[in-house]
């Protein structure tokens, strides 16, 4: 199948979310299933085209010479796109009860759907120019969804957001254009495209310049004050943009500048590899001490997303192939652990009306079933075995390991720098075991509040509080049920991610 | 397949009894008791078909040859990325088997028990089912992956024992004991993912091999990696072992659960911990000196302090489950000398000190059984464990008097009993390994050992007095309870009175289940019995020629006896014992968790990064200084800038342009300037107001990145 029709469910949402925006959907149940049916829609397609469409490039659109709209299909960005095309329809579910009532109903779930066809623009991108296109709508069209509620706190929350990730964008372009200036031509090819006269010193500070901006969207610090005040957005915003869609495609686009545009074996053992791996470390460990400290319930999950996005980046960073096959399995599965965390988080607000951690005692016995999924999600997101989340930390630890020992080898008696970066390293695995403590400390203390409340600080115990109603609960369940799934048979999917990371997909 | 029943049935028959006990609450009680009777049957069929390889080869030099051959007997591949595999030895079956005792014996113990307390009792039935399957997954396991898998599993399932109350300090030990848990697991994590870093393998069988292509043999020095991680692992497992400084969750956690749960907490819980340490030892690290000095220190400290702690409390089962990290000591101790001895090159020693550690093992684990359920006949009845209240209790009950005393007797090690055999092995191991290092002291050579084997000595012999030292504390601390509670009469004589006229304390079924596990005590007791059991269990008939009761022995036992006769004699009854009541004396302050691990983790860390985001953060320093800063500034050049061009425009039209009459009123040119300022003030308050760190950093961003080009392109034309 050619690969024009990569533009079918970049297009389809868009269209879809366009048309509810300009003939607003009055009744609720049409207006569901016209949601429902453009996004599984463009779900099929997704399917489709991971089957069927050829792994050619093409260019859709030309602006003037050498900057143009590129797609070209992947195995890195049909593993990003079936993931979201799985989670989209179920969120979507959720979102149908989660906003039950609200009156700008019709702009949120236009503003939704239209973000998918976004986020699989950024997936399908085969360049520079065209991922940095996309990157910049992601940002607009999320923006009405991030100030929903229309009060002082959302309408700065998306006031943040959008000079974050704007500013970080920006960061970005400057990133594309120096790379292009400097020697690569900025097609996504596995091992990079830089050609043979190029300025190393340039293209690092490219790198470092697109990582922190890129890495913005990703909660890098220092670019990460923005995702845990936009978690005043609605829940299904929080669980599907602010845990894996958005913020997910900040980690893509660094991986694929990492490892497409530059080549991991240009970037080892430079000064940008050092830089950016601080960065990681020191972002992974904050956020994990911020989400303790926090009482906030989704804002303390926002940290804890903050953390592991920069698991994802350290992965990333440390420019193996072991590495970015740990950096997607930790995105797949972290993506499925913190959707269903924050589905739960949103359940327990929406029925209690509770939105700090000290209310919360008690409510398991009330919502068994919203806190025993969030139970198994917590312990996967700490890395106990059976769960997905232990699969990928394994492969994060490896690849950190593996990489320290290469880069002790690599060790020259007269560089510096050569001799620091195994300690970095192994100051990576030191950080990446404390965080994982800390996620324990923050995500299960919460199960404990819910479950064994002490006699005399159970909330709940004449209230009357409804567990979650199907819609939420079906959504929740299959999350769980895959993190456990994935977590005893990870063999399929790590097959996939290996011959990825090794650029044979 | 008869493992694959064994590790997985009680999953299902958890759920099972789960699902029966919602409908009708007796049912699922005798459902539970099913489920246990039955792995207790299929334990005793494996360990009949288990065969006898050993688990650890005499020649600790040659051990290649006579290698760890642990045929996998079950396996599921393809799961969890290296697959689950089990496999039976002796030493397995037994523990095998003990634990299912232990389960069958509790649960027949809980039908009292919990025959009042019925609150949340449907999931303690199920999670202590669960727990079973795992513990039994722990301990049949081939690969250090399988044991980690389960061992998560019983570290969560376990922690509902603790909670079981749900009153504050229940939540409060819960806690400690989850994060402990935590802790631990990660530990074991980081030290599993470095050894199959070095070895690319983690089953018992492939690590030994890797390990000895490497030179892990005799003496040698093991790669740095390797030691961290089985520091790390001893780390790990020696949490859930009570093995100092991981012990803080024990004395907390193990008193606050239900008296069964405490007894498996207890007596096995704590034992899965030292399996993990014991196969670490013996498959990973057998000839590391460093570790075992590690793992022999760690013992010393843990059996020292727990015994210290138990003599000085004052409750029940407080005292009980201090007196197992001490014990948990001891056995550490063993294991220590066994690596150390490895590390020697004395086989002899080695075996003596395994044998002793393997059969305190088992003796602590029946031990434990037999007094924790005592104290659960106490807490059934009068609901409380003080010692000042129970006081007097126990003088009419003569079945749980004879148990207790068994017990005590026991883990006292007084010769006929148990306890006596395990750790005269274990102390006649110190003994030889004292020897063989004054042996390697005393010969001239330039190897490494021979210069440390000096001072190793002289450690040794100090190592010999604390243990010694402890064991009399044991029986200080089991006499002071025994006394207190069977012999001596209450304070307040109403209360003596009501305690003496109920004379029965439990049911038939409880009396039957406490006596039978006391009598392993004697059965245990003796040398014949106890030797078939260990040679069973190590898979060497090496133990035969040991014999316990000669004088040497006895004088060892006799000196453990006597100072802990002295200490009750001096210290529990003049210290410990104010106006005829036990006191408490240990200072409160000297709480390790309370005063390094709680701080480290709420105050000190969180404090440290905030420190660290406040500066480089955008809202305590960085964005003010640079939004205000940098508007001042651009504020101010603007001022000038417009100052400037009024004063220019002025003098222009005042000299060259004079073609019109221009009014000079001073007023009218101030207000101009005022007009320039409040407009720049104006236009950049909204700015201010949105401006953030990103955006200051895309204009610093833009302004270096021009700066930069215009560097490259001057560089480039010149």
């Amino acid at each position: 199948m050619s690969p024009l029709f990569l533009l079918i469910p970049i297009l389809l949402p868009l269209a879809g979310g366009l048309a509810m925006l300009v003939r607003p959907i009055k009744d609720v149940t049409r207006r569901r299933i016209w949601c429902e049916a453009v996004t599984c829609a463009a779900s099929a397609c997704v399917w489709a085209a991971a089957l069927f469409v050829r792994r050619d490039p093409v260019s859709v659109y030309s602006f003037t010479r050498g900057f143009a709209v590129n797609f070209r299909l992947d195995g890195m960005a049909n593993v990003f796109a079936l993931m979201i095309s799985i989670m989209w329809p179920l969120v979507l579910l959720y979102a149908f009860d989660y906003m039950k009532g609200d009156e700008a109903r019709n702009r949120f779930f236009a503003f939704f759907i239209m973000t998918y066809g976004v986020t699989l623009g950024v997936c399908y991108s085969a360049d520079m120019i065209t991922m940095y296109l996309f990157f910049e709508m992601l940002t607009l069209v999320t923006i009405p969804l991030v100030s929903h509620y229309g009060g002082h706190e959302s309408m700065f929350a998306g006031r943040k957001y959008a000079a974050y990730t704007i500013g970080g964008a920006s960061l970005g372009f400057m990133a594309v254009v120096l790379t292009t200036m400097f020697g690569a031509s900025g097609t996504f090819i596995y091992g990079g495209s830089i050609d043979g006269t190029y300025d190393a010193r340039m293209l690092l500070l490219a790198f470092v310049l697109g990582f922190i901006g890129f890495g913005a969207k990703a909660a890098v610090f220092p670019l990460h004050d923005w995702l845990p005040t936009a978690s005043v957005a609605p829940t299904p915003v929080t669980a599907l943009l602010h845990a894996v869609a958005v913020v997910n495609s900040g980690v893509f686009a660094v991986m694929r500048m990492t490892y497409y545009v530059f080549g991991a074996d240009f970037l080892r053992g430079t000064i940008a590899q050092a830089i950016c791996l601080v960065l990681a470390i020191f972002s992974l460990l904050f956020g994990a001490v911020q989400a303790l400290r926090e009482r906030h319930f989704k804002r303390r999950l926002a940290y804890s997303t903050m953390s592991n996005l920069s698991y994802m980046m350290l992965g990333a960073m440390t420019m193996s192939p072991l590495g970015l096959k740990a950096g997607l399995a930790h995105m797949v599965f972290h993506g499925i652990i913190k959707i269903c965390l924050f589905m739960c988080a949103g359940a327990f607000m929406h029925r209690a009306r509770k939105t700090y951690i000290y209310e919360i005692n008690g409510i398991g016995r009330r919502m068994p079933y919203t806190f025993t999924a969030y139970t198994l999600c917590a312990l996967s997101l700490t890395g106990i075995p059976l769960f997905c989340g232990f699969v990928s930390k394994w492969q994060l630890l490896q690849a950190t390991l593996s990489a320290a020992s290469e880069a002790a080898g690599n060790a020259v008696p007269d560089s510096r720098l050569s001799q620091i970066l195994p300690y970095i390293f192994y100051a990576g695995t030191t950080a990446l075991v404390i965080a994982a403590f800390l996620c324990a400390m923050y995500t299960l203390s919460i199960s404990v509040r819910a479950f064994f409340p002490m006699d005399d600080k159970d909330w709940f115990r004449e209230k009357k509080v409804k567990e979650a109603g199907p819609l939420m609960l079906v959504p929740i369940w299959i999350f769980a049920a895959v993190n456990l799934a994935l977590g005893v048979c990870p063999g399929p999917i790590l097959a996939v991610l290996t011959a990825i990371g090794e650029g044979r997909m | 397949m008869l493992i694959a029943l064994i590790v997985f049935g009680p999953f299902l028959g958890a759920a099972a009894a789960a699902v029966i006990g919602k409908h009708n609450e007796k049912a699922g009680d005798y459902t539970a008791l099913f489920v246990a009777a039955c792995v207790l049957g299929l334990t005793l069929v494996l360990a009949r078909s288990a065969g006898s390889t050993p688990l650890y080869p005499l020649e600790v030099g040659a051990m290649a040859e006579a290698a760890v051959s642990v045929c996998p007997e079950f396996a599921v591949p393809g799961i969890l990325s290296g697959g689950l595999s089990f496999s039976v030895n002796g030493f397995r079956a037994v523990y095998a088997v003990i634990t299912a005792l232990m389960w069958a014996a509790t649960t027949l113990f809980g039908l009292e028990y919990f025959a009042h307390e019925r609150e949340n009792i449907g999931r303690y039935r199920f999670f202590v089912l669960f727990t079973l399957g795992a513990v039994e997954g722990v301990m049949l396991s081939a690969d250090l992956m399988t044991a980690f898998v389960f061992f998560e599993i019983l570290s969560f399932t376990s922690f509902t024992w603790v909670i079981h109350e749900e009153t504050r300090d229940a939540v409060n030990a819960g806690y400690t004991y989850l994060f402990v848990a935590v802790i631990g697991g990660l530990l074991l994590f980081m030290g599993l993912i470095l050894l199959d870093h070095n070895c690319g393998t983690l089953s018992f069988e492939g690590l030994s091999e890797a390990l000895r292509g490497a030179g892990a043999s005799a003496g040698s020095t093991a790669d740095p990696q390797i030691l961290a991680a089985g520091v790390l692992i001893l780390l790990g497992f020696g949490a859930k072992a009570g093995m100092f400084p991981l012990h803080v969750w024990l004395p907390k956690a193990h008193p606050i659960a239900p008296s069964p749960a405490s007894a498996l907490l207890s007596g096995i819980l704590t034992k899965v911990g030292i399996y993990g340490i014991l196969m670490t030892a013996l498959y990973v690290l057998a000839g590391e000196l460093r570790f075992g000095l590690i793992v022999w220190a760690a013992g010393m400290i843990t059996m020292l302090l727990g015994a210290v702690l138990a003599l000085f409390s004052v409750n029940f089962k407080r005292t009980l489950a201090c007196s197992s990290m001490s014990q948990i000591g001891f056995i550490l101790t063993g294991i220590g000398t066994v690596v150390l001895m490895g590390a020697a090159g004395s086989g002899e020693a080695a075996m003596t000190a395994l044998a002793g550690t393997v059969q305190h093992m088992i003796n602590h684990s029946l031990l434990k059984l037999t007094l924790f359920m005592a104290a659960g006949v106490v807490v059934m009845n009068l609901h409380t464990l003080t010692l000042d209240e129970i006081r007097g209790w126990g003088r009419n009950k003569t079945f749980l008097k004879i148990a207790f005393a068994l017990g005590g007797l026991g883990i006292s090690g007084v010769p006929l009993f148990n306890g006596y055999i395990s750790k005269t092995l274990l102390h006649e191991g110190i003994v030889e390994s004292i020897h063989v290092m004054r042996e390697i002291a005393a010969e001239p050579a330039e190897a490494g050992l021979s210069i440390m084997a000096e001072k190793l000595a002289v450690l040794l012999s100090a190592g010999e007095w604390v243990f010694l030292f402890s064991g009399g504390l044991t029986f200080a601390y089991m006499t002071k309870l025994f006394i207190c509670i069977f012999i001596e009469k209450n304070r307040d004589e109403a209360r003596q009175d009501a305690y003496d006229r109920s004379p029965v304390c439990m049911n038939p079924a409880s009396t039957a289940v406490i006596l039978g596990s006391s009598a392993f005590m004697v059965i245990l007791g003796m040398p014949p019995v106890t030797k078939r059991l260990i040679a069973f269990a190590l898979g060497s008939e090496e133990i035969m020629h040991f014999s316990a009761l000669t004088g040497e022995n006895l004088k060892g036992s006799c000196i453990s006896l006597a100072i802990g006769g002295a200490v009750y004699l001096f210290i529990v009854r003049r210290v410990l014992f104010r106006d005829g009541s036990y006191v408490n004396l240990w200072p409160q302050k000297l709480d390790l968790e309370e005063r390094l691990y709680r701080p480290a983790l709420t105050k000190w860390l969180p404090g440290a990064m905030g420190a660290v985001a406040a500066v480089f953060g955008e809202n305590k320093v960085l964005r003010p200084l640079c939004s205000k800063g940098f508007f001042r500034a651009f504020q101010s050049i603007m001022f000038l800038f417009s100052i400037s061009t009024d004063y220019i425009i002025l003098s222009l039209r005042k000299t060259i342009f004079r073609e019109k009459k221009v009014r000079t009123s001073g007023v009218g040119q101030i207000s101009r300037i005022r007009m320039v300022i409040e407009g720049t003030e104006e236009a950049a308050a909204p700015v201010i107001r949105n401006f953030t760190f990103a955006l200051l950093m895309t204009c610093l961003g833009i302004l270096v990145i021009l700066g930069v080009l215009l560097i490259v392109i001057i560089h480039i034309t010149a």
